[in-house]
């Protein structure tokens, strides 16, 4: 199969962007309700404060995934790689669950934001230090094998200490569950802009060194040959991933596939550079996660599917499908 | 009618696990917060020897040793107390094991409304004061009815919206809790098909609009400030009812003290 | 550029090298002519690529390296990325790059950071393809190439950096004889133009075709001399214990494989 044009699937997927994205303004508590043609106080405000804020979060969540699918996939040199290969994943469990414990704690601890925002903020930080830590294990980025296993040690104990707390505290279980399986349900316009920000400056990382991550796959002895100096690199490399995939997990949980799934899918459909994998990977991450969250609102409105649900459902038949069709 | 049946089906299951009883039992280990307090609400409070680690209700009973969890109680521990008699729900992992070991089990998982009579009834009958049981349900009943007489007649027929957990999951119609309040007259938003407690899309609430909203305290704040929430009326006219954990223990267990949740539930639709 | 002609390519002076805490080079002492072809030859475990690497400052070394007279460590990295060419074994990985997208790699030492690809960059491209013979296949993605067409991609890609000095570590890894006999032919012209080439190969018939050769053992440097000399054949049947002759057939020396004693 002859492949296409990076352009053509830029265009694409921008399509699919636009046709998702009324979707998810359409979709709410009936089902199929498109509101655009009805006056009306509350149907504006569900519009705008709760069906808008939440199909763009999706979007910019999924595109954040992508994104890190992307950059670690590069990394890594493996693509198979997810952006939660370095503990980022379960450091957001860990002190999303010392959160929830701390609110049950003192119920009336703070001002009214502080219960908004200090699961986002807990979330936030887990990831980021789970993915210090395993920088420090790893003694510095220069051993991808290191890193990996780091990674992967530093993600079993962070997932064993999130356990312990729910064992300990079994009243957050069922806020831990909605966490660990996702939800755009609580995105408002400050989510939207903090995770519009991240997205801008991650993308803009990537990009800058989009030749460094092509030279990388011809492997590290051969990058540094072309002048390539791999240690600092990987640094802006690893907290471009570090950010994108801890600002993603603390605003809309843990959503599972959709960074490994989004590169894969761009470069089974094109071979593209990085230049324009990264772009890509982001829009096809945003394209996925939207599509998960409107099937999520719509098969069985008014009731939820938690969105990590549907997107294992996708990702694992995508997979599936992949398998078979390879003759390798 | 589903009620009967699944009333009509705990009974069976308890009845297939109860050994016949010569004496009644006088030492008991519960392992559900709801059945222990129907111990002692029928009197026999002194008969229990160990209870798990949610029970906390009477206060007498803080004292008793704590066999673990709902999931992974200590059947080391509940044998060492030498219980004649283990009360616990359905799904308790112990109950195979203690099962295994002779230990007489009593297993009962009440989950609606008249479950909890069941699971009062089936406890009397093993300390053979059947009609104790029946007399407790008429006065828990009359005090039901005196709780929804506290709710003024202007405020019947109350929209309501009862936050079970982040997620959000709410109570819906079916769920015990839901038949109080529809017993004060309140209107529940959560119809009864979308399951006992369902987790729904946020604009479904915004779009009922709630004018009372019950809910923990510790969640109380950030559900205020989620996106097109502040337009919904109980967040407006300040009708939002923070239970702290005592009062969320009491309603959340299906069991004797539901009418002293249903007085909680009955101030908060008074507000 | 005279000059340059005169001045070796590389000087090692007492350089020592470890991998994994085992010492690989133990004292080099070596100077690589400019404008001629060398071989690097040796028995397994002897550090030919260990050696290859560390003059081409891919891997740490102790004592001292002058780069085209230059000392090595004091040169910043995309100068000395845009004096030695490196060809690596095994470079596999991209396997979802377009082969004109790998080759043009090979121009990163002289595209600014973020600047788009000039004409010169494609020009040099489409040369350096044309004369491995991979310009046909250009759009297909690596991974779906053969191993001899994705090793002629790989050697367009260390010629498109156009640097003065190529450092190959078995280049003919996948080639059948025809493109074997390109590669020779790339590497003459590539010399007879001005530039160096060092080889690390354990084809010995075709490391014997270079103007120089480099027999290590051991981590040590046993000889250096033209390979039309005696004493070079000599020296490099010795390195493998007789198990080879090298014998002359039509002018060009062959390696023939020999078992038991001479």
């Amino acid at each position: 199969m002859k492949p296409a044009q990076p352009l053509v699937l830029f265009v694409a997927l921008v399509a699919f962007t636009a046709i998702l994205g009324f979707a998810g303004a359409s979709v709410g508590s009936e089902g199929w309700e498109p509101l655009f043609f009805r006056a009306g106080n509350t149907d504006a405000s569900i519009l705008w404060d709760i069906r808008m804020p939440r199909t763009i979060g999706a979007w910019l969540a999924g595109a954040l995934l992508g994104l890190a699918g992307a950059i670690a996939q590069g990394l890594f040199r493996n693509p198979l790689a997810d952006p939660y290969l370095l503990g980022s994943a379960t450091g957001a469990s860990f002190g999303v669950a010392l959160c929830l414990v701390a609110i049950g704690v003192s119920p009336i601890a703070g001002p009214d934001w502080v219960g908004h925002w200090a699961l986002t903020l807990a979330g936030f930080v887990g990831a980021v230090a789970a993915v210090l830590i395993t920088l420090v294990l790893a003694q510095g980025v220069q051993h991808t094998l290191r890193l990996l296993l780091s990674g992967v040690v530093v993600g079993m104990v962070f997932g064993a200490l999130s356990a312990l707390v729910m064992f300990r505290d079994p009243g957050i279980m069922r806020a831990m569950q909605s966490f660990m399986l996702g939800t755009t349900g609580f995105l408002g316009w400050s989510s939207v802009a903090l995770l519009a920000i991240v997205l801008a400056v991650s993308l803009l990382a990537a990009i800058a060194f989009s030749r460094a991550l092509d030279a990388l796959a011809l492997g590290e002895v051969t990058a540094a040959s072309l002048g390539i100096a791999i240690t600092p690199v990987r640094t802006v490399l690893v907290i471009a991933l570090a950010l994108a995939t801890a600002a993603a997990v603390a605003q809309v949980g843990l959503i599972a596939f959709i960074g490994l799934v989004a590169p894969h899918l761009v470069r089974a459909l094109a071979k593209p550079t990085h230049r324009w994998l990264v772009p890509l990977s982001a829009l096809a991450g945003g394209v996925l996660l939207l599509a998960a969250d409107v099937l999520a609102r719509w098969l069985l409105a008014p009731r939820e599917i938690p969105v990590g649900v549907l997107t294992a459902v996708l990702g694992g038949g995508y997979l599936i499908w992949l398998m078979h069709r390879r003759p390798r | 009618m589903r009620r009967l049946v699944s009333s009509f089906i705990v009974i069976v299951a308890a009845m297939l696990v109860l050994p016949a009883h010569a004496a009644p039992p006088k030492r008991i280990v519960s392992l559900l917060p709801s059945l222990t307090e129907t111990v002692c609400v029928l009197g026999h409070c002194d008969t229990l020897v160990g209870i798990d680690d949610f029970s906390n209700w009477p206060e007498q009973v803080q004292r008793l040793p704590h066999v673990g969890g709902l999931d992974d109680a200590h059947v080391e521990r509940i044998v060492a107390l030498k219980p004649d008699l283990v009360l616990l729900s359905n799904s308790s992992r112990a109950k195979a094991r203690l099962e295994a070991l002779k230990i007489p089990v009593l297993a009962i998982e009440p989950k609606t409304f008249d479950d909890a009579y069941t699971a009062m009834a089936m406890v009397a009958d093993v300390f053979g004061e059947p009609q104790v049981a029946r007399r407790l349900w008429a006065r828990m009943n009359e005090s039901i009815d005196q709780a929804a007489r506290l709710v003024p007649p202007s405020r019947k027929g109350v929209r309501v919206y009862f936050e079970v957990d982040a997620g959000p999951y709410a109570a819906s119609e079916s769920s015990h809790i839901g038949e109080i309040l529809k017993r004060l007259g309140a209107v529940n938003i959560i119809p009864a098909k979308l399951g006992s407690v369902p987790k729904i899309n946020p604009e479904f609430v915004v779009r009922a609009d709630p004018q009372v909203i019950i809910i923990a305290a510790q969640d109380a704040a950030e559900m205020q400030s989620r996106p097109g929430w502040g337009r919904i009326s109980a967040i407006r006219e300040g009708r939002v009812c923070a239970l702290d954990s005592a009062q969320g223990d009491v309603i959340a267990r299906p069991g004797p003290r539901m009418a002293e949740a249903a007085r909680v539930l009955a101030h908060c639709l008074a507000k | 550029m005279t000059s340059e002609i005169l001045m070796p390519a590389f000087r090692a002076s007492n350089v020592h090298a470890s991998l994994g805490g085992a010492e690989v080079l133990r004292g080099i002492d070596l100077a690589i002519a400019s404008g001629r072809w060398t071989s690097i030859v040796g028995p397994n475990g002897a550090g030919k690529t260990t050696l290859l690497k560390a003059l081409a400052q891919l891997t740490p070394w102790t004592g001292r390296i002058e780069l085209l007279g230059r000392d090595a460590r004091a040169m910043p990295a995309r100068e000395r990325a845009r004096a030695v060419a490196w060809l690596g074994q095994n470079e596999g990985g991209a396997e979802d790059l377009l082969a004109r997208d790998v080759v043009m790699l090979g121009r990163l030492p002289h595209q600014p950071w973020l600047g788009p690809a000039s004409a010169q960059d494609r020009v040099t491209v489409e040369a350096a393809m044309r004369t491995t013979q991979c310009w046909d296949w250009r759009d297909r993605p690596l991974g779906q190439l053969s191993g001899g067409e994705r090793q002629r991609v790989l050697l367009a890609r260390a010629l498109a950096v156009d640097a003065p000095i190529l450092a190959m570590d078995e280049p003919l890894a996948n080639l059948d004889p025809p493109h074997q006999a390109d590669w020779l032919q790339t590497v003459r012209s590539h010399v007879a133009k001005g530039g160096t080439a060092i080889a690390v190969l354990h084809e010995i018939t075709m490391a014997l075709h270079a103007d120089d050769v480099v027999v290590m053992n051991a981590g040590r440097v046993v000889h250096h001399g033209a390979c039309t000399d005696n004493a070079s054949r000599r020296a490099v049947e010795e390195v493998f214990a007789g198990r080879i002759v090298v014998r002359e057939i039509d002018g060009h020396p062959v390696a023939i494989p020999h078992s038991g004693k001479l």
